[in-house]
């Protein structure tokens, strides 16, 4: 992963909170086994004391273990509560005049996302944001539960059937990038990907337009076809 | 060593019938272990044949080696084959052969319920296959609704699995509710709480948890029946069903069984430290504590597999905080096995081999869960291949490494016979290898490029085309390091060394019986006086035999 948001920097350094207290963990516990192995390996002759326990030294070892989760847990409540605070729309950004977050439906569907902008216009695989502007995913499914994963932009959440769910990011730099659905939902599930497309405001205007002339286009047609019973 | 003890007159009452039909209706605890323990190591090879199909899917990008549905019917399997045919049963078909030995009991109190568990369980597994013969279930490892609703999966392959799984997941219950009560009253004269067996209060605690656990899932399954066979809704959205329930069902009881191996091996492991070293386990109630907190704290934390699922954020913090929180009973169970090596004299033999490798891996494992389990850590990591390789870490560590420790160090109780100990060293290398070489780029591909879990390919320009061959390379590895174990088991049964009644030095009661012990276990029973029967046994024997004023025979000078 690669942080383009807010959102996904504080990620990133709770993954480093986590991958330092893990590999503390393991280095401890291993080195110690591997001490003990070595150090009290094979038949001396004498039998070992049979010491069976210390009482003060137990206690002292469940404090430390106690005070490791405890720091832990609150290093990952504060980075998380952080990753959740909502970006505000930046200086670059498509500004709304009511403040609110740009709010996009997007559906999972076997085995396809589709996205539906605020003014009628929607789009099939390719999400187009602008870039520094506070966006509101709101995830819904259509059929079987997916799990919408652009790990750049945004931590992955799952659509499910009769919920919504929030994804809430705000991409900082123009690029596109990809993700892979990331819950199985059957066959075509290894290829239900998506590309988040971030660009200029005007360039996101021109785009939505464009989709709506587009599909007006279509539709128009489609009804003409019908009408002329082209199609029966 | 003699076959039989010279007080013995009757070695055993003659055989009416063929052994497989006196097996087969034996409700004796040792024969229903039995069929578990080598239930589950062919089941085992089969988990592993089906694993192995998967990793050649995943060799290279984009291959077309297995087409999805065949991939996804695999998974499946996998998933129910591994819990539910391998791991869950040798742990519990371990503890219902050694704990009523280990606690001096002359049988189980409800020997018909484990027999009835036991039948439940073959049933289950000839369901769940009887799937090839139409459809295998396509809707994963664990099956979430509404993929496994009839909507979405029509044949019968969800029914079969959810057949096969439930039996079994009945038998269990039905044999753990035998352990639980055997324990509780048949323990020797003397045997407190305090002084019994490390391995068979592992036994109770985790039997006690899979009847918290088991009827949780047997729910969740007759419901999802009733949503595929009689037009349910408990799984539907809208008119007042929730996709989502089966997530929490299914996760209470996955997350109890992961803890629930991880208890039986902690018990296994223990043993065996313990008798390795030659020194009583250090701080033995501490580590009894904790076998509980584990079973508690981990079956709590089940909602650390539904992070990024929309059940709100104190939920998510609760998950943690009691994912956290296993920290501390785990990490006080490898402080006192360590403490126990340190200061003894410690013999690696296989059965140690693997214990200590057991614990490395499952530390390996819950450290990796750790970092799943840190919330928005979570958004990025989980459903990536670095939970699959997290969970495999700590059950391959626990249920494999564990269960081989145990079956090395019981064998000889079981068989007469120890297996063969060069075959096991050449086993646990190969297969430590073989583990690291899998699970560790697998752990990468899903933490540094996100590869998704359960995808049956991926694609050239991810980023992930190396680690995943060498993962299918190393899971080859690994496979053979099992199938060396499983070979050495069949021709140690019969062609093994001798290894008479006693061949570790245990501190247990089971080594005072027969090897395989009678079907009444004991003929005596010595009263309990400290948590080391068999070392007061031994002393007292010792001390006599020292005191004792024996002739002395003159030696003759050879002319």
């Amino acid at each position: 992963m690669a942080p383009h948001s807010p959102a996904t920097d504080q990620i990133d350094t709770l993954l480093w909170v986590g991958f330092v207290a893990a590999a503390i963990l393991v280095v401890a516990i291993n080195v110690a086994l591997i001490y003990a192995i070595r150090r009290y390996r094979g038949e001396r002759g004498a039998a070992p004391r049979q010491v069976s326990g210390g009482r003060r030294l137990q206690f002292r070892v469940a404090a430390a273990l106690t005070v490791f989760a405890a720091v832990v847990f609150v290093l990952g409540i504060v980075f998380t509560d952080r990753a959740q605070e909502a970006p505000a729309t930046g200086p670059a950004g498509l500004v709304s005049e009511t403040g609110e977050p740009l709010e996009i439906e997007a559906t999972g569907q076997q085995w396809l996302w589709r996205y539906n902008y605020p003014n009628g216009a929607f789009s099939y695989y390719q999400l187009v944001v602008p870039v520094d502007t506070m966006v509101d995913l709101k995830l819904v499914s259509t059929d079987v539960i997916h799990n919408w994963n652009v790990p750049d932009l945004a931590g992955k959440h799952e659509a499910v059937p009769g919920k919504v769910n929030h994804v809430v990011f705000r991409a900082e730099e123009e690029g596109s990038f990809t993700g892979d659905a990331a819950t199985l939902s059957g066959q075509g599930y290894a290829a239900m990907r998506t590309e988040v497309k971030v660009v200029s405001p005007e360039e996101y205007e021109a785009f939505i337009e464009q989709q709506k002339t587009d599909i007006e286009t279509a539709q128009e047609r489609v009804v003409g076809m019908i009408e002329n019973g082209e199609v029966p | 060593m003699s076959d039989s003890r010279p007080e013995l007159v009757v070695d055993g009452f003659p055989k009416r019938r063929p052994r497989w039909i006196e097996l087969a209706t034996s409700a004796d605890h040792k024969d229903t272990g039995r069929i578990l323990i080598t239930g589950a190591l062919g089941f085992l090879f089969i988990a592993l044949v089906e694993l192995l199909l998967m990793r050649l899917q995943l060799a290279i990008p984009e291959n077309k080696f297995l087409t999805p549905v065949a991939f996804n019917r695999m998974l499946s399997l996998y998933g129910g084959t591994a819990i539910f045919f391998f791991a869950l049963p040798l742990a519990i078909g371990l503890a219902y052969y050694v704990a009523p030995l280990q606690i001096g009991a002359r049988g189980t109190a409800l020997p018909r319920l484990g027999q009835i568990g036991v039948a439940l369980w073959v049933l289950g597994a000839a369901v769940i296959y009887a799937g090839f013969m139409f459809t295998p279930s396509e809707a994963g490892a664990n099956p979430l609704s509404p993929l496994s609703g009839l909507a979405f999966l029509s044949s019968n392959g969800v029914d079969a699995w959810a057949t096969g799984v439930g039996m079994a997941t009945l038998g269990f219950v039905l044999i753990s509710i035998d352990l639980v009560t055997t324990v509780r009253n048949m323990r020797a004269p003397g045997m407190a709480w305090r002084r019994t067996p490390i391995f068979a209060w592992g036994a109770t605690v985790g039997s006690w948890l899979m009847l918290v656990i088991g009827p949780v899932l047997l729910a969740a399954l007759t419901m999802l029946m009733i949503d595929r066979n009689y037009d349910g809704i408990f799984f539907a959205d809208g008119s007042g069903g929730a996709p989502l329930l089966w997530q929490h069902l299914s996760w209470i009881f996955f997350s109890g069984a992961y803890m629930l191996i991880l208890i039986f091996a902690f018990g296994a492991i223990a043993e065996i430290v313990t008798a390795f070293s030659g020194k009583p386990l250090f701080n033995r109630s501490v580590v009894m504590a904790s076998m509980g907190a584990l079973a508690v704290l981990g079956t709590l934390a089940w909602m650390q597999n539904m992070l990024t699922a929309p059940i709100g954020i104190g939920w998510m913090y609760f998950a943690m905080l009691m994912s956290l929180a296993l920290i501390v009973p785990f990490g006080l169970i490898v402080f006192n096995l360590i403490a126990t090596m340190i200061g003894g004299v410690l013999q690696m033999r296989a059965p140690m081999l693997f214990a200590v490798g057991a614990i490395s891996l499952i530390s390996i494992g819950l450290a990796a869960e750790l970092q799943q389990s840190l919330v928005a850590a979570a958004w990025d990591i989980k459903n990536t291949t670095d939970s699959t390789a997290a969970t495999h870490f700590a059950l391959v560590g626990g249920a494999v490494f564990g269960g081989f420790a145990a079956l090395h160090y019981w064998f000889p109780k079981m068989t007469g016979r120890t297996m063969g100990e060069v075959l096991a060293r050449f086993s646990f290398w190969t297969m430590l290898v073989g583990v690291l070489v899998t699970f560790v780029p697998m752990a990468l591909a899903g933490y540094n490029e996100g590869q998704v879990i359960d995808a049956y390919k991926f694609y050239a320009n991810a980023g992930v085309s190396a680690y995943n061959l060498i993962a299918t390379i190393g899971a080859f590895g690994l496979a053979a390091g099992i199938v060396m174990t499983i070979v050495n088991a069949i021709q140690s049964r019969v062609g093994g060394p001798e290894a008479g009644h006693d061949p570790w030095g245990g501190d247990t009661l089971e080594w005072l019986t027969l090897s395989p012990p009678d079907p009444h276990n004991f003929d005596v029973l010595p009263d309990v006086r400290s948590e080391r029967p068999m070392r007061d046994i031994r002393d007292a024997i010792a001390n006599r035999t020292a005191s004792a004023e024996l002739p002395v025979r003159e030696s003759q000078p050879v002319v």
